[in-house]
């Protein structure tokens, strides 16, 4: 029989495994990044350039090469080369320092901010991914759908008009849907209105909306807006944030024919022996899982209570329509109730 | 109607979907849910079902407290696993006297009689009718025991609050509370378990559930823990502390198991199970007297027959496979021989042996049989004496009568706990793959329930033995 000395056996298998895991731990695994570099050929190069250029177009801003090297994530020499082969195919042309696109290059910008989109809303309805993981999935699929697809996809999610995070989805024509929010970081104090954008660039800072669960489609009201920090109240909760994360957020501001929502609070807040009717569902409760909480019972109007607390926090069981129910607070956290006496 | 028309129709619809806005399919969703709890809230009469029966929110109260959920949980499940190890002593062994002790010494002599060749006799009454006895033998009393057991509690309307208790520690691992009963269903049996899944209705959770369900440890795997430990665990301490020693070994496997269930559930969602659409949701449904006789029967076709009939059909052929791989001969020398000898080099590696490792290859089927085939093949490979002959499984006389027979085929401490350790983590039985297979229709997935577990099995057993090894 043979015999490994234990020593020399444990370090064979510890340098076979930090291989494994330097070559396949997700998403920085040596094996993902060369297969995403591979990946990377002209045509990505190409289209994130026009995506870059058709952002800063839409925000007024003049973009020049330095821009992009500074910006996007390629080689230098990568870049160049791109913009030779996109200027004698007439999507870009040059004004002085300034890149510009043409015609043709705006309708391909928005194909492509349509595929990004539209694959977003896919993910969000149809799918579990975390919704900190609809961007990096949306940016690699971009890529990848063709026109043909493109439109299969808008009919069979009915074309939607707007993304999750509440940006327009550009037609087949290339039309878009006006959106009114302004800037959170931009509203006076006492102004009362609905989130209607959550922007999901810089990542840093969607984290960090994210982690305050803040949800689209919330009415808010604005208490205080200083130089230092924002306050606003959303359904029974106070928020504060840096004015550079309010920026992230828009808020279009209520008609005057629209009566602010008094009172209304999340039913994770709702304590037991208190009774509350049920206002509606968020926004962000989407596809399969809006309908099985309709199913069970979660309409507008209903009364609801708690009826068990849990040893461990949650989920908490709660009295709706004759039955017990139990949910979990990321969920119960997104079902909007008035109390009642 | 010409192209014009049709473009002025299109572009209506255009403009009319843009004035809706994107809501519109949940607001009429909504509204008809809305309308119609309104009409049924007026049209249907209820009773007096405003406050729920007091009863009922007595047991919730006590159950789900505090101070006395978790330990009304852990009390009930032992008092359950006790009853049927223990119960299922008896019917056990009546059944192995019954097929083992007294049919397989009465078809030997009736073949005898009839003048059978020995190799058809060998491989018809000492293959393929042994294994399929003993898998009778061994496995259909604690099922029988557990399940109505676990069906009971199910009906009486307990189970859900278990789930509902554990929700959380569940939900940290990104799985289910509803796998805290398929956990405790497997237990009992782990094809049982992946079948009891269904009552997950989120896909993502219910294969996570299906996934892990293996790392409970099952009833054809108690005995073997149960016995290994006597022998071995309970041999190195003081004969008073003997009993609570080898108790605690297998109490330990078994949470080692849970600790595994949980990280594997863990990491399965954080990596390739990440997409899958989760909802939870978990009703509570009101307190009932368990419908006694309904419940007995059901559970025993459902779950006893349905289990028992699969796990025969595997154990058929293992049988003969043993037999035939202990009695074919090349060059002087069984197939089992060659193989064990084959294996022994990695089997060291492992703090396991050749024969171990060729058992849970031939034994896939049932775990039952693994440690009557480890016996067979020790006698084989040692010559000792005892034993029923090539490819005959046998099971020793006493606990100390085993122990002798694999202290012979050179087992030390090391091997008996890292036979503990496989015992828990390796492939699933055929009956459960096959199961596993019928449930989730993937070969993708059925192949990572079967992988998985014997890689972590090898990593684990390999661990224990190089680190036991420098000290």
């Amino acid at each position: 029989m043979e015999q490994y000395p234990p020593l020399l056996a444990l370090s064979l298998f510890f340098a076979v495994s930090a291989v494994l895991f330097f070559l396949f731990r997700p998403e920085k695994g040596f094996y993902w990044l060369a297969r995403k570099n591979i990946n990377s050929r002209k045509k990505v190069i190409i289209e994130d350039v026009l995506k870059f250029l058709y952002h800063g177009e839409a925000t007024n801003n003049s973009i020049n090469i330095k821009d992009l090297t500074r910006s996007l994530n390629f080689r230098e020499q990568q870049i160049f080369e791109s913009i030779r082969q996109m200027t004698e195919h007439g999507l870009i042309h040059l004004e002085g320092e300034n890149i510009k696109l043409t015609a043709e290059g705006n309708e391909y910008a928005l194909q492509i901010v349509r595929a990004h989109r539209l694959w977003e809303h896919f993910l969000a309805e149809k799918t579990g991914f975390d919704k900190s993981q609809w961007h990096t999935k949306a940016e690699m699929m971009e890529h990848q759908l063709s026109r043909d697809e493109t439109d299969k996809l808008a009919a069979s999610l009915g074309h939607p008009l707007f993304d999750p995070h509440g940006d327009p989805i550009p037609t087949k024509t290339g039309q878009l849907a006006t959106q009114k929010g302004k800037a959170l970081s931009q509203l006076e104090p006492g102004t009362v209105g609905r989130i209607v954008h959550i922007e999901d660039e810089p990542e840093v800072i969607y984290r960090q909306i994210l982690a305050e669960n803040i949800h689209i489609g919330s009415q808010i009201k604005v208490i205080e807006n200083t130089a230092s920090r924002l306050v606003f109240h959303a359904e029974g909760e106070s928020f504060v944030l840096a004015p550079i994360v309010a920026a992230n957020l828009s808020v279009a501001v209520l008609e005057q024919d629209e009566t602010p929502e008094e009172g209304v609070t999340r039913l994770s807040a709702l304590k037991e022996n208190e009774t509350a009717q049920i206002v509606q569902i968020s926004k962000e409760i989407r596809g399969e899982r809006r309908r099985r909480l309709l199913d069970l019972g979660f309409v507008k109007g209903a009364k609801v209570q708690v009826d068990l607390p849990n040893p461990l926090g949650e989920p908490k069981a709660f009295r709706i329509k004759g039955t017990s129910i139990a949910l979990r607070d990321n969920q119960s956290s997104k079902i909007l109730i008035k109390k009642i006496d | 109607m010409d192209n014009k028309n049709i473009e002025n129709i299109i572009k209506l619809s255009d403009d009319l979907r843009w004035n809706i806005g994107n809501d519109f399919h949940d607001s009429l969703a909504e509204g008809i849910y809305a309308d119609a709890s309104s009409i049924v809230e007026e049209t249907v009469s209820t009773g007096s079902q405003k406050s729920r029966a007091t009863l009922d929110a007595k047991i919730d109260r006590i159950v789900t407290s505090r101070t006395w959920g978790f330990p009304i949980m852990f009390l009930l499940l032992a008092l359950v696993l006790w009853l049927t190890i223990i119960g299922a002593n008896y019917p056990s062994s009546f059944l192995s006297w019954l097929f083992l002790d007294t049919m397989h010494p009465a078809l030997k002599t009736l073949a005898t009689g009839i003048n059978m060749p020995w190799w058809l006799n060998g491989f018809l009454i000492d293959g393929v009718y042994l294994a399929v006895a003993w898998v009778i033998a061994v496995m259909l009393p604690p099922m029988a025991i557990f399940f109505p057991l676990f069906t009971l509690m199910e009906d009486f309307g307990y189970l859900p609050r278990v789930a509902f208790n554990l929700d959380y520690l569940f939900k940290k691992s990104g799985a289910h509370g509803k796998q805290a009963l398929t956990m405790s269903m497997g237990f009992g049996c782990n094809a049982a378990g992946v079948v009891a899944t269904r009552i997950i209705d989120s896909p993502r959770e219910r294969l996570v559930a299906i996934i892990t369900n293996n790392f409970s440890l099952c009833n054809g795997r108690w005995p073997t823990q149960i016995l290994i430990a006597t022998i071995f665990v309970g041999a190195v301490v003081p004969q008073y502390l003997a009993g609570f020693a080898s108790l605690a070994a297998v109490i330990g496997i078994a949470l080692l198991g849970i600790f595994f269930m949980f990280f594997t559930s863990w990491a399965l969602s954080k990596t390739v199970l990440k997409g899958e659409v989760s909802t939870f949701n978990l009703e509570l449904p009101p307190y009932r007297p368990p419908r006694f006789w309904k419940t007995i029967y059901t559970s025993l076709i459902d779950r006893t027959l349905i289990v028992l009939w699969r796990a025969v059909v595997f154990a058929a052929p293992a049988g003969a496979v043993i037999w035939l791989i202990s009695n074919i001969q090349i060059g002087g020398e069984s197939i089992a021989a060659i193989m064990i000898n084959s294996f022994d080099g990695f089997g060291w590696l492992i703090g396991l042996n050749g024969v171990i490792l060729l058992a849970y290859i031939v034994a896939i089927p049932a775990n039952e049989i693994v440690i009557p085939t480890i016996l067979m093949l020790t006698v084989l490979v040692t010559g000792t004496s005892g034993g029923a002959g090539a490819g005959v499984m046998f099971e020793a006389d006493s606990a100390l009568a085993t122990g002798e027979i694999l202290k012979a085929g050179g087992w030390t401490l090391l091997t008996a706990i890292n036979l503990m350790l496989f015992s828990l983590l390796h492939n699933p039985c055929s009956t459960t793959i096959y199961t596993i297979y019928k449930e989730t229709k993937s070969v993708k997935w059925t192949t990572v329930a079967t992988v998985l577990p014997i890689i972590m099995g090898l990593v684990i057993t390999f661990l224990v033995a190089q680190i036991w090894r420098l000290f």
